[in-house]
């Protein structure tokens, strides 16, 4: 009896809940398999695999032509190689100085069109989206109209400037002085579209009685751009200004499209320089090892920036 | 009260008025551009700043540059890259998406996490990596070498798996109780749900990849498999001192994008917007 009374199937409805649950849970590890599985593998070959892959390239001899297999350890020496290499740290101080003039203007230009577009006014669906065209344009299609712009002798921009007055307009793209930071220029306008959008969503969240309170108050516009709106977007500005620095040593594009590191190398920003290396020289290794210590940089920058927001960002 | 409401229409219209004319001043590198590519040389450039709108349009650039063979195949390799791109990323992304917004397995965080921080690298950092590997996988030359590489997107991943797990669980969890598998949920309630940030991805996409210029210019070699981009760039220094073609070949990749964004707006803005403020 006690021994049927078991075998007995138990067909109460918490364990056929329980029963179900646990081929759910195991439905749901098998399925989980199969969605991330190919993602992951793709990932770890074509995202993960070659950062580590240069990271171990800088450290062989892959300096010259040869197979992959005769290559060999040579510890340092790459990293080494780059202390005595004027041309490769000048490229640092050339990315850090882009990125210095970059970075600030591109997140105030953002931050003044947003300001800009958030009030009512006429025509504004379509007024912004002019704003937001230099954002989807073609980088060498850029490049193409403004190098004509620009140019020195007959471009429209000198054109003008002779026109009132000025003796001297500046080489742009051609001078030594000028080419970084006309590629900062024209690379700010070309980007400051999606600070704008950002900032134009963040500004929407500013809740619209703090604005009123201070209106009471009789606080002035600059007072309650100072006092409220700057504090209140904070996290967004810290937010747009970490990624546009990580995004503003992404630069071979702009700078192989608009001065190829010239005039002579005035502006051959460490992409460049690590470009040269690599495909003009065949010098791997000695290029890997240039990316890493530039990856490093911006890492340290990134932390520096992280560690300082506690000055300025209002959560 | 009349006065008061008719002052405040006229500062509303004045600061219209601005606010179009800082905008025009945004494009005016496009309307040069464009009004540069419908003169002669010589006309674009003795007087740059006469006839904005040409007194005659002159067609000739665009004849020239229409019956460039390269031009073509070039614009059909990168519309072909594009749409592949897109179709795969579009594929292997929701599907991880739904993984990491909705089921639950080993290792998740910490896979998120490390997907995550490989945002921190600069693609730049990684090219001669990139391109050894790719020479070992023979995918050097190819279209594979842009396109294989764009469909492990971690961006998009991100993006996607936020907006499923604003999808309202219950949904779902009744479907699951009731018997319908994972992969059915998926495709027949998660990704129908999802069609507007699935816009979003498929137009920025659309944007980065027809606007690619490093992965093109490093990897792919054979000036018949060459991208639109890069092609454009070798275009213009062929036209040399034709400034005016060399505007039309520019005006031609400049449209596309900018026609396809006029019409989808609303996803870009959303997807800008929600990348920034969520993230």
């Amino acid at each position: 009896m006690s021994i049927l009374h078991r075998n007995k199937p138990d067909f109460s409805p918490e364990k056929i809940y329980k029963k179900r649950r646990l081929s759910l849970e195991k439905q749901e590890a098998r399925a989980a398999l199969v969605f991330v599985l190919p993602f992951f593998i793709g990932f770890v070959i074509f995202g993960l695999a070659p950062f580590f892959y240069a990271l171990y390239i800088s450290f062989m001899d892959f300096n010259s032509f040869k197979s992959l297999d005769s290559l060999k350890w040579t510890g340092l020496s790459n990293y080494k190689a780059i202390l005595n290499d004027s041309v490769a740290i000048s490229s640092y101080f050339k990315s850090f100085y882009y990125t210095i003039i970059y970075v600030p203007l591109l997140t105030v230009a953002g931050f003044l069109a947003a300001v800009l577009l958030n009030k009512s006014f006429y025509l504004k669906a379509f007024s912004r989206s002019l704003f937001l065209m230099p954002y989807v344009a073609n980088i060498v299609a850029i490049s193409i109209v403004f190098t004509m712009l620009f140019d020195p002798f007959g471009g429209i921009v000198n054109i003008v400037l002779t026109k009132i007055g000025v003796d001297h307009p500046p080489l742009w793209f051609a001078g030594t002085q000028t080419a970084i930071l006309t590629t900062a220029l024209v690379a700010v306008w070309a980007n400051f579209p999606f600070q704008m959008i950002v900032y134009l969503a963040a500004l929407q969240g500013v809740p619209r009685d703090l604005y009123e309170a201070a209106e009471i108050d009789g606080a002035t516009r600059w007072q309650k751009l100072s006092r409220i709106t700057l504090p209140m977007v904070s996290p967004t500005t810290f937010f747009l200004v970490i990624t546009a620095t990580i995004g503003s040593f992404q630069n071979f594009t702009i700078f192989n499209a608009l001065t190829r590191g010239g005039p002579g190398i005035a502006s051959r920003v460490a992409s460049l320089n690590m470009y040269e290396e690599a495909f003009s020289l065949n010098h791997y290794s000695y290029s890997a090892a240039q990316a890493i210590v530039l990856f490093v940089i911006i890492l340290l920058i990134s932390a520096i920036q992280w560690g300082g927001q506690k000055k300025w960002v209002h959560y | 009260m009349g006065a008061l409401l008719m002052r405040k229409n006229l500062s509303k219209g004045l600061y219209s008025i601005l606010i179009i004319f800082i905008a025009l001043t945004m494009i005016s590198p496009f309307v040069f551009m464009l009004s540069a590519s419908l003169k002669t040389t010589a006309d674009a450039f003795d007087d740059p700043l006469a006839h904005i709108i040409p007194k005659t349009i002159y067609w000739e650039n665009y004849k020239t540059l229409f019956s460039s063979p390269d031009y073509f195949i070039w614009i059909g390799n990168s519309f072909k890259v594009v749409v592949i791109s897109i179709l795969l990323r579009g594929f292997m992304v929701t599907m991880a998406a739904y993984a990491f917004a909705r089921l639950n397995f080993k290792g998740k965080g910490l896979l998120l996490f490390f997907s995550m921080s490989t945002l921190a690298i600069p693609s730049d950092t990684t090219v001669v990596a990139r391109y050894l590997l790719y020479k070992y996988l023979h995918m050097l030359d190819t279209h594979w070498a842009i396109i294989i590489p764009a469909i492990f997107d971690v961006f998009f991943l991100f993006l996607l798996r936020q907006f499923f797990m604003g999808i309202p669980k219950e949904i779902t969890e009744a479907a699951i109780i009731d018997g319908c598998s994972h992969y059915r949920v998926y495709f027949r309630i998660i990704l129908p749900l999802a069609v507007p940030a699935l816009m979003t991805m498929v137009i920025f996409s659309f944007v980065y990849i027809w606007n690619d210029f490093a992965g093109p210019f490093i990897f792919i070699s054979s000036q018949g498999k060459q991208l639109v981009t890069v092609g454009l760039q070798y275009f213009a220094s062929i036209a040399g001192a034709n400034y005016s073609l060399q505007m039309a070949g520019a005006s031609i990749v400049v449209l596309l994008p900018i026609i396809l964004f006029t019409f989808a707006q609303k996803y870009f803005v959303e997807g800008i917007a929600s990348s920034g403020v969520k993230g």
